[in-house]
């Protein structure tokens, strides 16, 4: 049906996933293959910017879900930003906002890492 | 089983009685035993009546055995350059046996010049055996050349051959004539010998001969040709052997030597055609090869459908093609190339080339194949086996590039555009395949989930209620649409005793016969935990551990537990990610919300920390109800969502219609509003009426009352 697309770009040592258009069970696994490119390459600091993104689905939500542990088990995390409020709606029914860290910018998400990593240091 | 032995048999252009093979055989054999009584019993030599006779039994079984070697040459389908070496062999036998009866044979048996027959019975005998012979090879020869005629020859060409065959028939005959006439001889002579030269000008056989048999052949020829014409300069009248020849049979003696320069003239034409031919002998052969292995792999379009076959078979091919040394597939995978099929080539080796590759193609967006030469990144690559020359053609279907076959070529050749345009034409048949292969299997899997869903509905159509519980209080309605791909909706009811009521609705995470199978476990989950715990929340809390079993990381379930408590008139409910219970009171909508996370998203106590329990107590004709995203979230054609809003209004505007009529009415405006836009996902819809028991005394019988006028 919808045309769903990812594309990532680095920042330092942080990732950014943008997505753009429709993520449901159809698509899922182009993000799938996303978040897994990026862990096999060690990558676990990931903002995923959903500015572009129209819609997802219970489908699209799970990808988040499949990943975060291993990310985290890596001193990793992933974090949200630029949520449409109807996105936005979506991850706060299912209590998302009590798992993730999700902000209005993708600027506040990444300034979010690069003070995490001072703080270790 | 006779029969099966006695095959038919038709002569190719010569009209002949359809004679068995074993006829022909026994017929043979009876022609040279009687040929050799007459030869050997036979002293009067001189006569002309003998003459004749001798000269038709040699006819008859020289025909004879024509007929069945021609059968036996025809069975055997014996290859040109075979032919060529039994011609070989046989003129050397000849040649081999004038010399022998020339010199030894002629002193030992006392044979004169002078020619007369009048020596003994084994003399007698051994020169029949060697006439027999020579009548036997000169024969076979001729066939020989009859094959190599017809050998890859287009259309019907036999008159000519047929007319020789008959001239060199009538000059042998004419041998015998009387030398008043012998113009007559030197004309059929002259006549087949024309014909010999004219027929043995076709020899388009050599033409589908590989090089390195051409090579042989030029070599094969030339000895030939040297032994015919040998051959021809000792048949003289002078030479012993002849002698012996001409005295069996002068028609033989001129049949021999036709054949003799039909061999000479044709193995010399031979040699030199040969010789042209050599030249542009590899040139054909890669010719030839293209045009067939591009045949087999037209053929194999159509046998071939696994993919993974598929593409083994097509790289097996394309390093033939430009007789490269290796060759691999290098498949788009998202936007990676996946390697598949590699031939002669390791893993390893193959990767660093496509690498080095679509590096240095940036964008690797070809038209047609390209020649990338390997020379300036030999010392980066470090391959474990040299390459120096690789091509790439592009795969593609509906102009979209989806892999590259890739072939390398160890020494330093120049590919030139043959090669380029057969690589090409190669991978255009290749796309048309691949492209078969996808839609057939693209085909299995559709209906493989098709299939896989009328499953996943059978399923949901046993998990839900067929019934609703009955309770004076409750006025409940319920409505289910399924989408095509299963959505994993689920509500339930239980009544689980006389003052307590449950419901649940639940949403599973992804669709289709996985999200049917975990709806079914929700299902036990509920139906069995409403039974022994009564809080909505510890519920909840207990069906989240549980399924934490079975559940993959990806999959949850959002989940809405209520209960009713008919005696004290109260309602709690707990919500784990599902949408809001509405709650409908006085025109007013209210979206009832606890936190609470999707069961399956959490496991550790976190979960039963973030949930909460809400309480309310019921008013008369407060309307209750529940929902699942199939209904906010069905689109029209412009893609805009139902949404919340219109939802509610339609609750507040009918709530005080009874549970059904207003399912009905949301239902409807959902169906127009979507118009003819699929159904993506289920939709689930179940309202609860609360109506309060009528009591005889109290304020909530004015209420009641009030309530009714005002309806």
């Amino acid at each position: 049906m919808a045309e769903f697309s990812t594309s990532t770009k680095e920042v330092g040592e942080i990732s950014i996933i943008y997505l753009k258009g429709y993520l449901d069970a159809h698509t899922a696994p182009t993000l799938e293959n996303t978040f897994s490119n990026l862990i096999e390459k060690g990558k676990y600091r990931t903002v995923v910017n959903f500015n572009e993104l129209n819609y997802i689905s219970s489908a699209g939500l799970g990808v988040f879900m499949a990943y975060i542990e291993k990310i985290r088990e890596n001193n990793g995390d992933i974090k949200l930003s630029s949520m449409s409020e109807k996105v936005f709606n979506i991850f706060d029914l299912l209590g998302f906002p009590l798992l993730y860290e999700i902000y209005q910018t993708e600027e506040e998400a990444v300034n979010k890492f690069i003070e995490s990593k001072s703080f270790e240091k | 089983m006779l029969k099966k032995q006695l095959t038919k048999i038709t002569i190719m252009s010569l009209i002949i009685p359809k004679i068995k093979m074993n006829a022909r055989i026994q017929f043979f054999v009876v022609t040279i035993f009687a040929l050799f009584l007459f030869k050997t019993l036979n002293n009067t030599s001189s006569s002309f009546y003998f003459l004749i006779s001798n000269e038709i039994l040699i006819g008859i079984s020289a025909a004879s055995l024509y007929f069945v070697l021609i059968e036996w040459v025809h069975i055997k389908k014996i290859n040109p350059l075979t032919l060529v070496m039994n011609i070989g062999i046989l003129v050397a036998v000849i040649f081999f046996l004038i010399i022998f009866f020339s010199s030894t044979f002629a002193e030992l048996s006392g044979f004169k010049i002078s020619g007369q027959a009048s020596f003994g019975i084994f003399p007698k005998i051994i020169s029949f055996v060697y006439g027999y012979i020579l009548l036997g090879t000169s024969i076979y020869i001729f066939l020989a050349f009859r094959e190599l005629y017809f050998f890859k020859q287009k259309g019907n060409r036999s008159t000519y051959f047929n007319t020789m065959l008959v001239f060199i028939i009538l000059s042998s005959f004419s041998s015998i004539l009387p030398a008043e006439i012998i113009y007559v001889q030197d004309t059929f002579f002259i006549i087949s010998i024309f014909l010999i030269i004219f027929n043995s000008l076709k020899i388009s056989w050599i033409a589908f001969i590989v090089k390195k048999d051409k090579k042989n052949l030029l070599f094969l020829s030339i000895i030939i040709a040297i032994l015919f014409v040998m051959n021809l300069a000792g048949n003289t009248k002078e030479n012993a052997g002849s002698q012996i020849i001409f005295q069996f049979s002068p028609i033989l003696n001129q049949f021999l030597k036709i054949i003799l320069i039909y061999g000479s003239v044709y193995f010399s034409i031979l040699f030199f055609t040969t010789l042209f031919h050599i030249p542009t002998a590899e040139a054909f052969d890669r010719k030839a090869q293209e045009v067939s292995s591009l045949q087999y792999f037209s053929k194999l379009i159509t046998e071939v459908l696994d993919f993974a076959d598929l593409i083994s078979t097509i790289s097996d091919i394309a390093y033939t093609i430009n007789r490269a040394d290796a060759s691999w597939i290098a498949w788009k995978e998202n936007s990676d190339l996946k390697l598949l099929g590699n031939k002669n080539i390791g893993f390893i080796n193959a990767e660093l080339i496509t690498g080095t590759a679509k590096e240095a193609k940036i964008n690797f967006d070809l038209s047609e194949t390209i020649f990338f030469p390997l020379d300036n990144y030999l010392n980066k690559l470090q391959l474990s086996e040299l390459f120096s020359v690789v091509t790439i053609s592009p795969l593609r279907m509906h102009n979209e590039i989806k892999g590259y076959i890739f072939t390398a070529k160890r020494e330093n050749s120049v590919l030139d555009e043959e090669d380029k345009n057969a690589l090409d034409t190669f991978a255009d048949y290749a796309s048309v395949a691949l492209e078969n292969s996808h839609l057939f299997e693209e085909s299995i899997i559709k209906e493989r989930l098709e299939k896989e869903l009328d499953v996943a509905r059978e399923v949901q159509r046993k998990i839900l209620p067929t019934k609703y519980p009955e309770y004076k209080q409750l006025d409940i309605s319920s409505l289910f649409i399924p989408a095509f791909e299963v959505g994993g909706d689920y509500y339930d009811f239980f009544e689980i005793d006389n003052d307590n009521f449950g419901f649940v609705i639940a949403d599973v995470s992804g669709k289709g016969i996985s999200a049917a199978f975990i709806m079914a476990e929700v299902k036990g989950i509920f139906e069995s935990l409403s039974k022994i715990i009564k809080s909505p929340k510890e519920i909840l809390v207990k069906a989240n551990e549980i399924l934490q079993r079975t559940l993959d990381r990806k999959s949850f379930v959002s989940a809405a537990y209520g209960l009713i408590d008919l005696k004290n008139e109260t309602l709690r409910i707990s919500r784990a990610g599902h949408c809001p219970v509405l709650l409908i009171r006085n025109n007013y909508s209210e979206n009832m919300r606890p936190t609470g996370l999707g069961l399956g998203l959490n496991f550790t106590d976190y979960f039963a920390d973030t949930l909460e329990e809400l309480k309310i107590d019921l008013k008369e004709n407060d309307t209750i109800v529940l929902y699942t995203d199939g209904i906010t979230e069905a689109k029209n054609k412009q893609l805009e969502d139902f949404g919340s809003i219109r939802f509610e209004k339609i609750l507040v505007d009918n709530c005080y219609d009874n549970a059904d009529l207003i399912s009905n009415k949301v239902i409807k405006e959902v169906t127009l509003f979507s118009q003819n836009n699929p159904q993506h996902d289920d939709i689930t819809l179940v309202i609860l009426k609360w109506k309060q028991l009528i009591k005889n005394y109290g304020e909530k019988e004015w209420q009641n009352s009030a309530l009714q006028l005002k309806k």
